[in-house]
């Protein structure tokens, strides 16, 4: 019996010069083919360990991008990769792309929908209870407030560039969605409110003040001078503290005699709500935003509407303004809300003098918009003691924290045969090797040769 | 800052009017022991009228029977629980009179059940001092309307109930004890007594602007 050498010799030597030739051609393409399939299965090879990566850039989308970070982290190891987001990376995705940075992966992201976004809230110091939420966002964007239960509000970013909200009743975190952005943000701080102490003569603006900050919730102690020698109290006044009092409220020069220990009061962190007659007394007066006032201007007599209730109240315009003194409200060229700081504390001054009209003669809602303004005031300038809480995990600035740990975006490089995806590639391959295969053992069975 | 005007309630039925110069004594009360800035004049105002809303004290009596119409009872409903403070006041001293039959179920019917004041309440106290509660008029100590010494007020309380603490801040003040008779002298009088009769006036007054 002839070997398989013997055989595949004497099939060639058995043949004429052409055909020795032609038959020499194939033997050395069945080599080549056979080279070919080594090649592949050393490509193949490299491929699978990641070899193949090395230099070139690794591209993933938001959609395939939790898919591409394993492939990276545990077989690929790519040099560079490049994400590109059409809405922002979830908490995990983020610091999973910041580990392979730290791990040495130049990682590279662009995202022209991501919309520059920040949410902050802060609780009020109201015992109505709820949160301030600021928004950061570019003018003109829609922002939609939601928290778990589902949307709460939208308004769109005027030129200034943020919108603000009241959310009276917030759950534990609140998201703000700005296009493909969405900021999640969650309360750290709850308050430790203090009691309100008022003081003021005798007459409808204290009676209505106070009514209205005890229907809202606050604990107060008032001192209602009703003669020379007769005061009606309310609660045992004794030190005015921020350990006892997160404001104090003065409605007229009846308060006059406290002036000094208010104003230490106030520099320690303390808020005052003045009302403007209050200024009268020069000892207030140094306390206040405006220095003096203006002759009062009397309401007309028409009801408050519920649209625009302080257009019908009574004025006494606040005037000499502080330097430091900020302009809230006006009336025309009149000056009728207005705060500063002084020391530690603030304070805000009113030139409404009777507010208790809205509330008495004002539309269906009067009594809750007179409550919620004169609380309003309150709560800004409040001193509050703050609770840690537990924050779960937040992203109130999505962007911003993007850039922090990846960098700044970048366009996606485009590199010459680069680039190439291992696991697009690989099938490929694979039915390259198979046809070379299938070549080379076609050209042996067709010859005779097993 | 407004000065306090005392203002009596006109109602369309009954005889509203019925103690003219109450008023004048005791503005001059609140001026002469308060620092209370009070108009020198009083008002008379519709029940049913915007206007009531803006004076928060009113005062309400008569004789005769009280039915309220319907604008009468929004009004009156709206103003107590905004915080207004109404004094009524049975100008007959008579629990069997038709003032007190009618005018305690129209208010029943707005408000529920009159409550009695206790009479360590802080309307005896707010500035005079009166230790048995509300102080007997004349007309009671000398056995006119239903003879009897009424020795305490009923009223609406309102304001905020929360946790343990109840409703005390008083809306509505109903009395028997007939302070309309008792205080609707000739101002000129008052310089005659030993004993000035409306201080307790003052009280329901100071009371009325600081609560």
């Amino acid at each position: 019996m002839r070997s398989r050498a013997e055989v595949r010799e004497s099939g060639v030597s058995g043949m004429g010069g052409g055909a020795r030739l032609g038959a020499r051609l194939r033997v050395a393409g069945e080599w080549a083919l056979r080279a070919l399939v080594l090649a592949l299965l050393v490509w193949s090879l490299a491929l699978a360990l990641g070899w193949g990566g090395k230099g070139a850039v690794e591209r993933a989308s938001t959609e395939t991008l939790s898919e591409a970070l394993v492939r990276w982290t545990t077989v690929a190891g790519p040099e560079r990769v490049h994400v590109a987001f059409d809405h922002a990376p979830s908490l995990v995705e983020r610091d999973w792309l910041a580990a392979l940075v730290g791990a040495g992966t130049a990682v590279g992201w662009s995202g022209p929908s991501l919309l520059p976004t920040a949410l902050a809230i802060e609780p009020r110091a109201d015992p109505a209870g709820g949160v301030e939420v600021s928004v950061a966002a570019p003018a003109g964007a829609l922002v939609v407030l939601r928290d778990t239960l589902g949307p709460l509000d939208s308004a769109r970013v005027e030129a200034l560039g943020g919108v603000r909200a009241y959310i009276p009743r917030p759950r534990a975190t609140l998201d703000a969605a700005v296009g493909a952005v969405v900021a999640r943000a969650a309360l750290a701080d709850s308050l430790e409110l203090k009691r309100l102490l008022v003081l003021g003569a005798a007459g409808w603006e204290t009676k209505f003040a106070v009514a209205a900050l005890e229907e809202r919730g606050w604990r107060v102690d008032a001192e209602v001078r009703v003669s020379p020698q007769t005061t009606v109290r309310q609660g045992s006044v004794t030190a005015i503290d921020t350990s006892r009092y997160s404001a104090v409220l003065v409605l007229d020069t009846t308060a006059a005699a406290y002036a000094e220990r208010i104003g230490r009061y106030v520099r320690s962190g303390g808020g005052l709500v003045l009302w403007s007659p209050a200024v009268d007394a020069a000892r207030l007066a140094a306390l206040a935003p405006g220095r003096g006032r203006g002759a009062v201007i009397e309401d007309e007599g028409r009801p408050p509407s519920d649209s625009a209730p302080r257009e019908a109240l009574s004025i006494a315009p606040i005037t000499g303004l502080v330097p430091d003194a900020v302009v809230l409200e006006r009336r025309g060229e009149h000056v009728t809300l207005a705060a500063r700081r002084l020391g530690a504390g603030r304070v805000v001054e009113t030139g409404y003098v009777n507010t208790w009209r809205w509330r008495m003669a004002g539309g269906e809602d009067a009594p809750e918009q007179h409550r919620t303004w004169l609380a309003g005031l309150v709560s800004s300038v409040a001193y509050a003691g703050r609770v840690g809480l537990a924050v779960p995990p937040t992203n109130p600035a999505p962007l911003a924290t993007l850039i922090d740990r990846l960098g700044p975006a970048a366009e996606e490089e485009v590199e010459a045969g680069g680039g190439l995806d291992p696991a697009a590639l690989l099938p490929w391959l694979f039915g390259a090797l198979m046809g070379a295969l299938v070549l080379e053992w076609a050209s042996r069975r067709t010859r005779g040769v097993r | 800052m407004s000065k306090f005007v005392f203002a009596t309630a006109e109602y369309a039925s009954g005889d509203w009017e019925s103690a003219p110069a109450l008023p004048a004594n005791l503005i001059d009360s609140v001026a002469r022991y308060t620092s209370i800035e009070v108009a020198p004049a009083g008002v008379s105002v519709r029940l049913d009228s915007e206007e009531l809303f803006n004076y928060p004290f009113v005062w309400l009596t008569g004789h005769l029977p009280v039915r309220f119409t319907d604008a009468e009872r929004r009004n009156l409903k709206r103003y107590v629980e905004r915080g207004g403070f109404m004094v009524v006041d049975d100008h007959n001293h008579d629990i069997t009179g038709v003032f007190h039959q009618t005018a305690t179920e129209e208010i029943e019917r707005l408000f529920g059940k009159l409550e009695q004041v206790p009479n360590d309440h802080e309307i005896y106290r707010c500035f005079f001092t009166f230790e048995n509660g509300p102080p007997h008029t004349n007309h009671e100590l000398n056995g006119w309307g239903d003879d009897l010494l009424h020795p305490h007020l009923y009223a609406i309380f309102v304001g905020p109930s929360t946790g343990d603490r109840r409703r005390d801040r008083i809306g509505l003040l109903y009395s028997n004890k007939d302070y309309s008779s008792e205080w609707n002298f000739h101002p000129e009088t008052k310089r005659t007594m030993q004993q000035d009769p409306t201080k307790f006036g003052v009280n329901l007054i100071v009371y009325a602007l600081t609560r």
